[in-house]
């Protein structure tokens, strides 16, 4: 027999019970939905059973088929032009394509609406070219399903050509000369090597895509879309059926779980595909003649539609509106955007390295298998999380008979912001992870060996590593967090507006022009920090 | 006097399958060179690491220069044990430059207070001179070759002025020649600066020329530690004839202290390491180099392969018994002896150690 390892005795672990403590209150959504879905049935959810249910749901499908075609073909193919190809404004579409990011789906289904509207900007375009005429009769209605599926595919797109973009300039030179070799045309090569070994990451940008599509809230509302989501706003908002809210929840859960599920085993699979050393850099093709200017137009079409024209509508209400500008509530909103956006993102990222850290000195399968659970967190909607974790809050201080947890956590910027935390946690932590894989772990045993403690270890070698990864999840947080709209809806304190909630109340009252003010600071403050970080971003992935 | 390293009975396991089986050997001076010599995958990192402090044993003690590292009762964290380990694999600060790294270790021999050394006596230029790099002060990890990085990595770890420098294969990743003028400098900064060394390795004419002792890592055990010269002329156990898989071990009968009998051999003389009794049948360790060759010797064999090895042509001689004999002839021997051919083998036979189990 073996003697016990008496060397070292195990001391409190700090990292294990602060990853315990997120974890537990992620699981909270899913345990409450899961635990309802088998609870008592409503009438209301029999009523909806049979009539609307199996159109929620079709819709939903609906809505997501026709977000995945268009985000695959837009996504794939400026990945494919902007990797292989040199043209004019090659290296500018490289990373302009990126800030259509900053156009949330909801924001581009408003400029959607005004502009093929009845008399909306198109007609008043018509007129101001042609005179005066029926233009109204011509002109497509781009609304409901249809509308929310652009509005939604335009401002997602970028997860799909992100991550394929990084498979593609990360495939061997050799490969395509290989292909060359037997010889294969560029659309053959494209075929029959750069799309099947890129398949893991566009697999894994779909997910993504189809994740924040299914749990899309601003767009599909907006439009009147009866989706799943809707559905659960409606019931808990409008019908005061909780039970009825979780019951639909449950379905929404499932789709997501399984693209969830879909995403990691192909991120998983997608790590063998990236070489480490040894590989030739793709030589670049450079088009020519009508070819060249072919690939500007198209990458140009996609640039103008994803993210000139919802700003230039945005900026037309306002010069066309100039009295709708009201400055002292944009300070307002500005400082209440930043003030979430700040907070949540340090308090984020600091939660993040903790549970990382600890990951990496402890080496606990314990930890690791709870912080991977936590990470599903990412997979609950919003809206979901939002009304679990009130109904959580509400049990709990009931139970207790305690009415300040209410006053601590319902209604206040704290209750927000540790929501956004679960929301994003799965972002911050596998952002920060995706950094600790590329540091050796030997390096942490050199540096104890030169005499550094583990906080020096991590002051002198782990944080410099990690600035850019650093860097690069603070930004994609807060631009999540400045798009995200139906959590801090429901759970911002009284009177309490940030850009997308401000925007959103304007449309749901239908005065759209009004919401160009908020929506042009969300994008412009969005597209700032896409703009500062755009190498990090595009080395990121 | 007291020895200045001392591993006792040091114990390591993974998930109950033990790795290590009470591995115990000592440095006498400081400055020695102590070299491990086993198989891949067999622990030696293993023993480094655990003297480094990074991996937790089951039992044991590491005392280094009179004070306990490890033992039942003490753990002094790695940070705080003033020892240096340059790592098989790649192990530079990505994000800092070659000079950048190595400043790491400087720190560390001027500030802090658990190095009483003081700085080295070469700077990092001479160094990195001495190890055929100077030119790479400004470059990044990812801009140079593995072999450059495994020499940076070596002046890192020596540049502190550790009281133990623990290295592993540190030289595995370079050719040939570059391999011998890197050992014969580094020999030099280790013997001048008497910083005490444990190398890790399999390669033992690496082990031979650099080590003061050698220790043999086989089945989780240190099996022989001992000098260069003995460990290759006189191994204490089967397993490791077996290990260097150098000679062949051949049926004799003793006849009296100094002489053995091989039907196919006849008498052979030469000094017991071991006492047998007369009339005892044992198994005695030819090396190549252990019988002569002479043309005009009536005891001839059959040749049945060759190897040249540039000083000299190994000839395996096949003996009627079906025993499979290396010879060594110097390469400038006149007659070269094809296969198939026979070969004379100088009597009476007289080898200095007879090595039998």
């Amino acid at each position: 027999m073996l003697s016990q390892k008496y060397l070292k005795l195990p001391k409190f672990n700090y990292w294990l019970v602060s990853s315990l403590l997120i974890s537990t209150i992620v699981c909270i959504p899913i345990i409450v939905i899961s635990t309802s879905f088998f609870g008592e049935l409503s009438g209301y959810y029999e009523l909806l059973k049979d009539t609307y249910l199996y159109l929620y749901i079709l819709n939903t499908l609906g809505l997501l088929i026709g977000v995945l075609i268009f985000t695959f073909i837009f996504g794939v193919g400026s990945a494919y032009l902007v990797s292989f190809y040199k043209f004019p404004g090659s290296s500018f579409f490289t990373w302009a394509l990126i800030l259509s990011f900053a156009v949330p789906g909801y924001i581009y289904a408003y400029s959607l609406t005004a502009f093929f509207e009845y008399f909306g900007n198109l007609y008043s375009i018509l007129k101001f070219i042609f005179g005066d005429g029926n233009y109204n009769d011509y002109i497509p209605r781009i609304d409901s399903l249809f509308g929310s599926i652009l509005s939604i595919s335009f401002s997602l797109y970028v997860y799909v050509y992100l991550i394929t973009r990084a498979c593609f300039i990360y495939q061997s030179q050799s490969q395509i000369d290989a292909g060359k070799n037997m010889g294969f045309s560029d659309y053959q090569i494209f075929k029959r090597i750069l799309l099947p070994s890129a398949r893991p990451g566009i697999v894994a940008g779909l997910s993504l895509v189809a994740m924040e599509c299914v749990s899309d809230f601003g767009t599909v509302a907006f439009f009147n879309v009866q989706s799943l989501t809707t559905a659960i706003y409606d019931s808990w908002i409008i019908y005061d059926d909780i039970n009825t809210a979780y019951q639909l929840s449950f379905f929404l859960i499932f789709f997501i779980l399984v693209f969830f599920t879909f995403e990691r085993k192909s991120r998983g699979r997608s790590r063998f595909s990236i070489p480490s050393r040894g590989y030739l850099t793709i030589q670049k093709k450079v088009l020519k003649g009508k070819i060249k200017w072919l690939a500007f137009s198209l990458l140009m079409i996609l640039f103008f539609l994803s993210f000139i024209f919802p700003v230039s509508q945005m900026l037309f209400w306002i010069i066309k509106f100039p009295s709708n500008f009201n400055l002292p509530q944009i300070v307002d909103l500005t400082i209440n955007t930043l003030q979430l956006v700040v907070l949540t993102t340090v308090i984020l990222i600091s939660l993040s390295f903790v549970t990382n850290y600890g990951m990496r000195i402890t080496e606990s399968k314990f930890l690791s298998v709870i912080t991977n659970f936590s990470v599903s967190g990412y997979a609950i909607p919003g809206i979901i999380l939002a009304v679990t974790l009130l109904s959580f809050i509400s049990f709990v201080s009931d139970y207790f008979g305690n009415e300040n947890l209410k006053l601590i956590f319902i209604g206040t910027i704290f209750g927000l912001i540790i929501a956004y935390c679960v929301r994003f946690y799965s972002l911050a932590i596998n952002g920060i992870k995706t950094g600790y894989e590329k540091l050796n772990k030997s390096l942490d045993d050199v540096s104890y060996l030169m005499g550094n403690s583990k906080l020096g270890t991590f002051v002198e070698v782990h944080f410099p590593f990690l600035k850019k990864n650093l860097i690069l999840i603070s930004m994609l947080v807060s631009i999540d967090i400045l798009k995200e709209l139906p959590l801090t809806l429901i759970l911002r304190p009284y009177n309490f507006d940030t850009f997308a909630t401000q925007a959103y109340i304007f449309a749901s009252q239908d005065m759209l022009e009004f919401t160009a003010t908020p929506s042009l600071f969300l994008i412009f403050f969005a597209s700032l920090i896409i703009l500062t970080s755009r190498k990090n971003i595009l080395k990121g992935f | 006097m007291e020895n200045y390293l001392e591993i006792k009975d040091l114990s390591f396991s993974i998930k109950n399958e033990l790795i290590l089986n009470d591995i115990s050997f000592n440095i006498k001076n400081q400055g020695d060179i102590v070299c491990i010599l086993g198989p891949s995958g067999i622990g030696k990192t293993t023993i480094l690491r655990s003297i480094a402090g990074l991996r937790e044993i089951d039992k044991g003690a590491v005392i280094l220069n009179n004070k306990i590292l490890t033992d039942k009762n003490n753990f002094i964290e790695p940070e705080d044990r003033n020892i240096a380990l340059s790592f098989q694999e790649n192990a530079l600060f990505p994000h800092y430059t070659v000079e950048e790294n190595i400043k790491f270790g400087i720190k560390r021999s001027l500030f802090c207070s658990k190095n009483k050394n003081g700085p080295l006596k070469y700077s990092m230029d001479e160094l990195l001179d001495l190890f055929f790099i100077p030119e790479l002060k400004n470059k990044y990890p990812h801009e140079i070759s593995a072999g450059q990085s495994q020499r940076v990595c070596l002046v890192r770890s020596i540049i502190h002025n550790p009281d133990l420098l623990l290295l592993d294969e540190p030289f595995s990743n370079l050719d040939q020649n570059l391999k011998e003028k890197v050992q014969e400098n580094l020999k030099e900064i280790i013997k001048t600066c008497k910083i005490t060394t444990i190398i890790v390795t399999h390669d033992k004419y690496e082990a031979f020329y650099l080590g003061d002792y050698c220790g043999i890592l086989l089945n989780k055990k240190i099996v022989q530690f001992d000098s260069p010269y003995n460990i290759h002329h006189i191994p204490n156990s089967q397993d490791v004839v077996k290990f260097f898989n150098r000679g062949v071990l051949v049926p004799a009968t003793v006849q009296s202290h100094d002489t053995l009998y091989n039907e196919d051999l006849g008498q052979i003389k030469g000094k017991l390491i071991k006492n047998f009794q007369s009339g005892e049948k044992v198994n005695l360790l030819i090396q190549p180099e252990d019988l002569e060759h002479d043309d005009s010797s009536n005891l001839k064999f059959q040749v049945i392969d060759k190897k040249f090895r540039g000083t000299s042509f190994i000839y395996t001689l096949k003996t009627p018994s079906d025993l499979k004999i290396p010879v060594f002839v110097h390469s400038h021997h006149e007659h070269l002896h094809h296969e198939d051919e026979k070969f004379g083998l100088k009597t009476p036979i007289y080898i200095d150690h007879l090595v039998c189990f």
